[in-house]
């Protein structure tokens, strides 16, 4: 049978559907959450996931669905299995009002970044880093540092070297986006057009 | 300035992105995997983008305008190369000929961004982060599949043994290759392969794909001067069917 | 997107009555106040199976909606036509991609949302089983059938589920141009050529019946749909979407010296409301049970792009990989 779409009427379409099998549970691979800076003044912020084999694939796919349309100057990914989360508080009440009190930790100091949600709705919006022993103490700094009288619903904190962030180098990927105008509501006024067309209709009425 | 050889510089790099670019739409909806069906059409929306722009400075030179000389025009007056018009095939073929093409992509455009011609200098610089993108999604995909698994390497070796004959047709000389050179329009094709032999190789030493013997292969030329294979006029007629329903009306 | 005729009709799930009253309270009063759930957050189970169900379905009618258009793709008149159909079908696969995310923070994979199309078990709007014959049937579908979905989208946009609503903020920002394509498109065929206004005519006459079948029957309120409508999950009658889509668009379909294939079709001044001839819904039900033009190849289509893909992706995965809901 025949398909109007031409791509379609040069491969066998049909036959596929009778080999299909059943998906392995992985066959999507896992997730990455995706952070995009759109510009340098403002914090990185959280904008959804990609499904990536590994961090390199995670960042082009990242790149190509989070930022194809908005020019950006940063693009960051790590596996959601990757980042600790606090829990989730309700009604105006602070999440870090229920941080334990901070106790000695033992390991090596790292950095971690801290993101926070201010509003149900809104998006992870990056705070700043802290250096810490583990999550754990990672989160009681990001309490003592970042806790600055905003209430905060949700806290996450990941481990700087788990993010694959772009080099300054790459940045030049994003320098063509504003010349896209074919992908602009304002390339496509028409308001002349149905006005010429109103009148040519009036005069030969 | 030789007009008559930046014009054939210009035709056939619009040529052969138009081709490339509306071959890899072909995969629009149709990817082995959502976010990298994405990706691939913002690459293919580039390389069309582009072609415009070639097309666009040919026609302040005196030819018609981009439509019409893209969707007008007959297998014997296009000037791509060979690669870009064979049918997209599986998805090994189409990143392997994504690779190769995009790699001397990548430096010619780093070539001409000092051309002497002002206009394709410009179009040169402007583009370099599109095409440092393409490249790096390209590299990436070659070196994963290309090392991942006994099939998937030998899917891309196979494919690789296709399209090699027809990737040494992107540098066939042009009738003007003197006057460009020495007129510092651009470095010349015998120089950009060189270049990109270098480039393809390094890249592939990182894998577990061999390039197929240069000094045993023969290139597919031809196609910088209206010789093309079966699938060129195809693909252009589907490309054209609706614009040639009436080539004077606004669409 | 409206996702076909039965994205509200009762589905399994544990019955309201029988969840915890207290955690029910504290729910339906975050709901009350304008705030919205997040995924950590306790839920009904109804609430949870009920989005599922709406966001999977909205994602399946994205990744298909892409295949009628995508028939023009390597067709479009000129370079503006075809950049910009290029990147239309490109935000559909990429609008599929972000509600198939926001399904997964509910806790169903990816995997089992495209096995569920696949085999027929999911529905997606019943308007992309219909045959895009001409490059005017494109236009058509690039102006009126993302309107009708717009209209959609903006309801649900204010509704109570946090990931929806972010996924559906992005989805409303990208879908400007799309709007704007779509109508340039049919006002160029109707003021073009007389071939272009003939292949611009037929084509709205094909597709008006589907397009009035697109926003789904006349809703019967039942207390089902009102604890939907408490919960913030059905935002609007069928109706009510109807109407709006009416009231903005046959206008302007009207003034482009374009016919609607309706002769009852008028807005009764009085009542503020469209009139129209009811539209078939036997063969709406016919249709998105398996039994329209194109039903058979769109599930084939998938089928064949993810048969197609399986080795890349087999390839490249890393047998230690563990998949993980995601947060947001």
């Amino acid at each position: 049978m025949a398909s109007l779409d031409p791509r379609l009427n040069r491969v066998d379409i049909y036959k596929y559907h009778q080999e299909l099998q059943p998906k392995n549970s992985m066959d999507q691979f896992e997730t990455y959450e995706v952070f995009v800076q759109s510009k340098e003044s403002k914090p990185y912020q959280h904008e959804g996931i990609v499904h990536a084999p590994n961090q390199d694939m995670a960042f082009l796919f990242g790149k190509e669905q989070f930022s194809r349309r908005g020019v950006c100057t940063g693009l960051a990914v790590v596996l959601t299995e990757k980042i600790m989360v606090s829990p989730m508080t309700d009604n105006e009440e602070n999440v870090y009002d229920h941080v334990s009190v901070a106790s000695e930790k033992a390991g090596e100091k790292e950095t971690y970044e801290v993101f926070h949600l201010f509003k149900r709705g809104k998006h992870m919006q990056h705070q700043g880093s802290v250096t810490a022993k583990g999550f754990h103490d990672a989160y009681q700094q990001a309490a003592g540092t970042y806790n600055t009288g905003k209430v905060v619903l949700n806290v996450w904190v990941i481990r700087h070297d788990d993010i694959l962030f772009n080099t300054d180098d790459e940045r030049v990927i994003w320098s063509t986006l504003s010349d896209k105008k074919f992908r602009d509501a304002i390339a496509y006024k028409a308001l002349d057009k149905i006005k010429k067309f109103k009148e040519e209709q009036t005069a030969s009425n | 300035m030789n007009e008559l050889a930046i014009k054939d510089l210009l035709y056939k790099m619009a040529d052969d992105q138009l081709i490339i670019g509306h071959r890899n739409s072909e995969w629009n909806g149709l990817g082995p995997i959502l976010e990298e069906d994405i990706a691939f059409c913002s690459m293919a929306q580039d390389k069309i983008g582009q072609s415009l722009a070639f097309y666009s400075i040919l026609h302040e030179m005196g030819e018609s305008d981009p439509d019409t000389v893209a969707f007008a025009r007959n297998a014997a007056h296009f000037h791509n190369c060979q690669l870009v018009e064979l049918p997209i095939g599986e998805y090994d073929f189409s990143l392997v000929r994504h690779f190769l093409f995009d790699t001397a992509e990548y430096l010619r455009f780093n070539a001409l961004a000092a051309s002497s011609f002002e206009p394709i200098a410009e179009i040169a610089a402007k583009i370099k982060g599109e095409i440092q993108y393409h490249v790096m999604h390209a590299n990436t995909w070659i070196k994963q599949l290309g090392t991942a698994t006994d099939d998937s390497i030998d899917r891309m070796q196979k494919a690789i043994n296709i399209a090699f004959p027809y990737a040494l047709g992107i540098f066939e000389e042009s009738k003007y290759e003197g006057d460009l050179i020495s007129d510092k329009v651009f470095i010349g094709e015998h120089l950009l392969r060189e270049q990109w032999i270098q480039e393809v190789d390094s890249v592939i030493a990182t894998t577990d794909l061999v390039l197929p013997d240069l000094a045993a292969e023969e290139a597919h030329l031809g196609g910088r001067y209206g010789e093309h294979t079966e699938h060129l006029q195809p693909l252009l007629t589907e490309m054209s069917e609706v614009f040639s329903i009436d080539p004077s009306a606004e669409w | 997107m409206y996702g076909g005729g039965n994205t509200f009709e009762k589905l399994k799930s544990k019955a309201v009555q029988d969840e915890d009253p207290e955690k029910l309270a504290e729910f339906e009063a975050r709901i009350a106040r304008g705030e919205k759930i997040e995924p950590s957050d306790w839920m009904p189970d109804l609430y949870k199976r009920q989005l599922i169900r709406m966001i999977e379905q909205h994602a399946h009618s994205e990744i298909i909606g892409a295949l009628p258009e995508g028939t023009w793709v390597t067709r479009a008149p000129g370079f503006k036509r075809k950049l910009a159909l290029m990147a239309k079908v490109q935000d559909e696969v990429g609008h599929g991609q972000l509600l198939y995310s926001a399904a997964e923070t509910l806790g169903k994979s990816r995997e089992d949302m495209i096995e569920d199309l696949i085999s027929g078990k999911s529905k997606y709007s019943n308007i992309f089983n219909y045959p895009a014959y001409t490059w005017a049937d494109s236009c058509f579908i690039s102006w009126l059938v993302d309107a009708g979905a717009i209209v959609n989208q903006l309801a649900n946009s204010k509704g109570s589920y946090g990931p929806y609503c972010r996924a559906l903020d992005r989805i409303c920002i990208e879908e400007s141009f799309h709007l704007k394509y779509g109508h340039h498109c049919v006002i160029h065929m109707a003021t073009g050529t007389p071939k272009q206004k003939e292949m611009m005519q037929e084509a709205l006459n094909r597709w008006w019946p589907p397009m009035m079948h697109f926003f789904g029957p006349s809703d019967k309120i039942s207390t089902h749909t009102e604890v939907l409508m408490k919960w913030k999950v059905k935002m609007a009658s069928n109706d009510e979407c109807r109407n709006q889509f009416l009231d903005m668009y046959v206008p302007k379909i009207w003034e482009l010296g374009l016919t609607i294939p309706d002769a009852n079709l008028k807005k009764n001044e009085a009542t503020r409301q469209w009139e129209y001839t009811e539209p078939d819904w036997e063969e709406f039900k016919r249709v998105i049970n398996g039994d329209g033009p194109c039903n058979k190849e769109r599930l084939a289509v998938r089928a064949m792009a993810e048969e197609r893909g399986r080795w890349v992706r087999k390839a490249l995965l890393n047998p230690k990989s563990k998949y993980v809901t995601p947060l947001a």
